[in-house]
């Protein structure tokens, strides 16, 4: 095995848990949000019109953590060539 | 499979600091160019009496906007709006610009999937902000503000010092990493996609170029239509609220202005700080 190939390896095993653990953390996160739209739906069905917007933000900050994620582990396995 | 994640640079022959990614220097030129036109083209538009269908988008967009400064910042902090504004229209038009085949021009890549670009709009928000913050409060109240939680006796507030201090300075950096990293991400998906039809051998005879077309048409639907406008939209909404916190700690020395009991807040919510 050669150095490039464990630096191949070593890159692709981290780029895999960035990506799983990223998910993990971006996929409980919209879990949180869609809970609190459904209950306030469930409270005061009247303001759904309200809520849609706020909840694409909130959707968009917290999968925006996922999107950096996916970007710098590009950035790194580009580092091994 | 390779991914260049290096800008191509030109350099002027000083170093590190004067060498320039000219590709998002002309992405971005172009994307203010025609941000200026579709500035122009809406200041061609607007008529009193009857408005247009573009100047009734655009004034339900700047009501929504100055509803959100006046309910974060202030009554007086309006000078916000054109900052905001044009950052919003100038991050949108960059992200939608993506949605071209940006890949047949070699010079041309979405601005914003650049972090030079993102870091320094971040910093520009960053800097008005402080200004903003010493201009409201004062050089005492300024560096008062680093000494949060207020209701904290003084040597706690002490231990704060340094969490405040990296809690600001970091504003700017994850205001454009946000930005940056899915507009980037999402030109890298936009190249994973479009070289996905050779991985499709096992599909026969259908063409990988048309499978690729579709792919790639409902996920530059998705990303760079909604995530761009939704990004945009984030970092106009940050930009307002980054500068309602600058005026934290203003409303506890002064609680009982006159202007917020006109505005209907009750004696009660202005104590407790809260709106509405």
């Amino acid at each position: 095995m050669t150095d490039h190939g464990i630096e191949l390896a070593g890159a692709l095993i981290g780029f895999g848990l960035l990506m799983g653990l990223g998910a993990v953390g971006a996929a409980f996160g919209d879990g949180l949000a869609g809970n609190a739209f459904i209950s306030g739906i469930a409270r005061q069905p009247e303001a759904q019109g309200r809520m849609i917007p706020w909840l694409f933000t909130i959707v968009g900050l917290v999968e925006a953590m996922y999107f950096i994620n996916l970007a710098f582990g590009f950035v790194f396995l580009g580092q091994v060539r | 499979m390779n991914i260049d994640v290096n800008q191509p640079t030109v350099s002027l022959g000083c170093g590190q600091w004067c060498t320039f990614n000219y590709n998002s220097l002309i992405s971005s030129a172009l994307a203010v160019l025609i941000t200026i036109a579709v500035a122009f083209w809406i200041r061609s538009q607007l008529q009193s009496g009857t408005p247009t269908k573009v100047q009734a988008i655009f004034e339900w967009g700047y009501d929504l906007l100055r509803g959100l400064i006046k309910q974060n910042v202030s009554d007086e902090a309006l000078f916000i709006l054109p900052l905001a504004m044009t950052l919003f229209l100038f991050i949108l038009v960059a992200n939608w610009l993506e949605f071209f085949p940006l890949g047949i021009f070699p010079a041309l890549h979405a601005a914003n999937a650049d972090w030079n670009q993102t870091l320094a709009m971040g910093l520009i928000v960053f800097l008005v902000v402080q200004w903003y913050s010493v201009r409201v409060q004062g050089w005492y109240g300024y560096f008062r503000r680093f000494t949060k939680p207020f209701e904290l006796p003084i040597p706690f507030r002490i231990l704060f010092i340094p969490l405040n201090i990296v809690e600001e300075a970091v504003k700017p950096v994850t205001l454009s990493l946000r930005l940056f990293g899915n507009i980037f991400a999402g030109g890298i998906m936009i190249f994973l996609i479009a070289s996905a039809g050779y991985h499709l051998d096992f599909l026969g005879p259908v063409p990988h170029s048309a499978i690729s077309t579709v792919l790639l048409g409902v996920w530059k639907a998705f990303d760079v239509i909604f995530i761009g406008f939704i990004q945009a939209f984030i970092f106009m909404l940050l930009t307002v609220i980054y500068f309602g916190m600058a005026r934290e700690g203003l409303e506890e020395e002064e609680p009982h202005r006159p202007s917020e009991l006109a505005a209907g807040r009750t004696l009660t919510q202005i104590q407790e700080g809260t709106n509405d």
